[in-house]
């Protein structure tokens, strides 16, 4: 999984050019508006345009697939789970459990929804520098202390993450193995422990050097914004799209999933 | 543990929006100048420690570590969950944008639960107390984030309340892992850093008591 999700965010496309504020607010509306669908066909017309915003960012295929074949694990219980557990007439029975297709459809729109919906975390999310986007949300009205704690974690995460793995390696060089018993818990347990005082006393020493620096709550950036009419027109283009999606999904020419196929 | 996007119904949705600015907009208010790079470094030990993978027979499971951070932080466990689910969101793609709200009661309520059990270690006086309490605390996360999954699923529609029951006992390993994995990470602390607990007595909040002592000074001298 790549934890450095602004990797790509050089890459020079129409997302990267969009202004960040109006990206995150344009794509946050659809991305709510793909969740309140109830329709199959048109998941499926959502999650094609979550395709298409995603291909216009021109972010590696790889890059993207080694996230979203997680998510699609973890839906995958939902297609077992639901035809078996529905509730109603079962279409047939399967090792005397009662099959419902109303459950593979609900099943299949929640995956729909999802995968379409992550697609498109990544178009807001993997198109710009982290930072930039934190200030973009605070832009948006997010609280400045939220945005500051969300940098400073993103920040520390990487320091981590190689501080762990050089406690792993050490542990394994002492012959440490893995098992499913007590002591396995207690070594996790003094484990994370370890790890637990390392970052205070880490946190202590980084909080005096930011009051030396002159911390005083607030976070002064060189990051400017400027929005420019192609900016609006992007945006405008996909809250229409958003509109008339969930327009058609409510209009009724569709049945809910829950109802039949179509 | 966290629910995805594109199950729950919008009623539910928008009811762990509005649970969680209520108790984030009260917990954030209870932070210092100083409590907000210490919460974020230790936010992001937990979110690399959940990163941890732990063999169950065949398979394994990864640490939510829910109720250390209520054992740790106090009542700033809920932000820090926030935190961590918001982050979660972003770079994996884990749960969604429009389910940070319903994932924060989950796990954030479970934080807090932990915090609850954790401090009743006072009213009693016997050995290895920090352990037994860590463990249930660490227990009590997963049991009441659990509880709130399966209550927003069931709220969700009654095709849902199977897989409400096939999560709650999915939980149950789960539930005894962190159990044990907390307990003694209690204990640890309890011996070598008593004070990166929550709820000490005597000096109780604070995430460690000496360096309010050393970083007093600075914060006088330093202009507000």
């Amino acid at each position: 999984m790549p934890l450095d999700i602004d990797r790509f965010a050089k890459l020079e496309s129409p997302l990267q050019r969009w202004d960040p504020r109006i990206k995150l607010f344009t794509l946050g509306i659809f991305v709510f508006s793909v969740a309140l669908l109830k329709t199959l066909p048109i998941a499926c017309v959502a999650f094609f345009l979550a395709v298409g915003i995603l291909r216009l960012s021109n972010l590696p295929y790889d890059f993207v697939a080694s996230s979203v074949k997680w998510v699609i694990f973890f839906l995958l219980p939902f297609f077992i789970i639901m035809p078996l557990s529905y509730p109603g007439e079962a279409a047939f029975y399967v090792i005397g459990l009662p099959f419902a297709w109303e459950g593979l459809q609900l099943a299949t729109l929640i995956f729909i929804k999802a995968v379409a919906i992550i697609l498109t975390t990544f178009s807001m999310f993997g198109t710009a520098r982290f930072d930039v986007s934190m200030i973009a949300l605070q832009h948006l009205k997010c609280p400045k202390i939220l945005v500051q704690m969300l940098l400073f974690t993103y920040r520390y995460t990487f320091v981590f993450i190689e501080e762990m793995r050089r406690m792993q390696i050490a542990m394994r060089a002492r012959g440490f193995v893995m098992k499913t018993n007590l002591k396995t818990m207690q070594v996790m347990g003094n484990f994370v422990g370890t790890l637990l005082i390392r970052s205070f006393e880490r946190s202590e020493r980084v909080y005096k050097a930011m009051l030396s620096k002159g911390y005083q709550g607030e976070l002064h950036t060189m990051v400017k914004f400027k929005s420019e009419q192609q900016d609006y027109i992007k945006s405008a283009l996909v809250l229409v799209t958003a509109v008339i999606i969930l327009a058609l999904d409510f209009s009724g020419l569709f049945l809910p999933a829950k109802q039949s196929w179509f | 543990m966290h629910i995805s996007d594109g199950i729950l119904s919008a009623p539910v949705l928008i009811a762990g929006f509005i649970g969680t600015v209520a108790v984030a907009a009260y917990t954030l208010r209870q932070l210092d100048l100083d409590d907000i790079p210490k919460v974020s470094v230790i936010t992001s030990v937990f979110f690399v420690a959940s990163l941890i993978h732990v063999p169950i027979g065949p398979s394994s499971v990864h640490l939510i570590l829910g109720g250390l951070v209520g054992v740790v932080l106090g009542i700033r466990a809920f932000p820090a969950i926030m935190l961590g689910i918001i982050l979660q969101t972003i770079l994996f793609g884990h749960g969604g944008v429009t389910v940070i709200g319903v994932n924060t009661m989950m796990l954030g309520g479970g934080g807090l639960m932990a915090y609850a059990v954790w401090q009743l270690r006072h009213h009693f006086n016997i050995k290895k107390k920090e352990m037994i309490f860590g463990g249930l605390a660490g227990a009590m996360g997963i049991f009441s984030s659990g509880i709130v999954l399966a209550l927003s699923l069931v709220t969700t529609g009654e095709e849902f309340i199977a897989t409400a029951w096939y999560t709650l006992i999915a939980h149950i390993p789960v539930m005894i892992i962190e159990a044990l994995v907390v307990g003694s990470c209690a204990a640890f602390l309890a011996k070598v850093k008593p004070d990166a607990l929550a709820g000490q007595l005597p000096l109780a909040p604070a995430v460690t008591a000496t360096a309010a002592a050393t970083t007093k000074p600075l914060n006088e001298d330093s202009p507000k």
